[in-house]
């Protein structure tokens, strides 16, 4: 990384502060990663509105429908795609929770952040494995 | 200077503010609608529609879906202005977003009210 660094060369007004574009050779904290998490969850969430939308209102149309969308739900393959998105809404909110918590000064320090963040991901998993049990057994 | 930090000159604090008050009253939401579910248990159609009948539970809901959308509105633009540089690509998609949200919250509160 040193060497690639003074390989490149500044053209003039450049700041000479190293670059590094290869992302696989960043390592990324947990803190970070429980970030970027939260971020691409909070997309997918968004993502899937107008399905949860869908969903909803067909349920309640009529007893017909209703279980159409409850088979649609019990096959297999929708129920790992559930269990996915399941898993982007605990951990959207678990580490929304982290961070409104942080937002008031709580847990800020480093090594408390990065405890917090294990704890955000455990939870995350954890609500997951639950859920999969509920709706497997 | 918390009431200053909150007029038009600092749009980037309500945004903040507004960001977080929605993101509560979704995690409080939530909270009470998967224990709610756990404990009616709406197994039949019937069931279901009675889970829907209850009026301050539709007000309750609603709620969730206009916080829902603001914070996604908030949310996502700032996505959009972290990875979209261009400012006229940007702007579709901001209108996009708006018009999105827009359909699903009528459509939602058509849903609950109508
Ligand atoms: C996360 C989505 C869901 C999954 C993965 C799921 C999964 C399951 C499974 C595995 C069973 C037992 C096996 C079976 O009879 O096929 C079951 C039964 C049942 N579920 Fe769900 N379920 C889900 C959502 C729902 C919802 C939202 C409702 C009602 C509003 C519901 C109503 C029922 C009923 C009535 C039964 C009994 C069916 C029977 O005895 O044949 N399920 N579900
Ligand atoms: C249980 C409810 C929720 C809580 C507690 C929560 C919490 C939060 C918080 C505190 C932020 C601010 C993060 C920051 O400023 O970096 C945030 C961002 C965000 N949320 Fe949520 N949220 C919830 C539900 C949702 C839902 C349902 C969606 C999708 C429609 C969503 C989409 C987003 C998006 C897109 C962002 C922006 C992410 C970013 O800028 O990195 N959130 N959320």
């Amino acid at each position: 990384m040193q060497k690639d660094s003074q390989k490149t060369k500044l053209r003039p007004g450049q700041l000479s502060r190293p670059k590094n574009l290869n992302l696989f050779t960043i390592r990324l904290p947990i803190n970070a990663l429980v970030s970027i998490l939260h971020r691409a969850t909070g997309c997918v969430l968004f993502l899937i509105l107008p399905v949860i939308l869908l969903l909803l209102q067909f349920s309640l149309s009529s007893a017909q429908h209703y279980e159409t969308v409850i088979a649609i739900l019990h096959s297999p393959f929708i129920k790992l795609m559930l269990l996915g998105l399941a898993w982007a809404f605990f951990h959207h909110f678990f580490a929304g929770i982290r961070h409104l918590a942080m937002d008031v000064h709580w847990m800020t320090t480093l090594m408390k952040a990065r405890y917090t963040s294990k704890v955000v991901l455990v939870l995350g998993v954890l609500a997951t494995l639950v859920l999969a049990v509920k709706i497997w057994m | 200077m918390l009431i200053e930090l909150l007029t038009k000159r600092y749009p980037g604090m309500r945004a903040w503010l507004t960001q977080r008050l929605s993101a509560l009253v979704m995690a409080v939401y939530s909270v009470f609608a998967v224990a709610r579910f756990l404990i009616v248990q709406p197994n039949s159609y019937e069931a279901w529609v009675d889970f829907f009948q209850p009026l301050w539970w539709r007000i309750a809901t609603l709620l969730f879906w206009i916080s829902l959308c603001i914070h996604a509105w908030l949310g996502i633009r700032d996505v959009f202005k972290d990875y979209v540089p261009n400012p006229s690509v940007r702007d579709v998609l901001d209108k996009l977003l708006v018009v999105s949200l827009w359909v699903y919250l009528v459509w939602a509160t058509w849903l609950l009210l109508g």
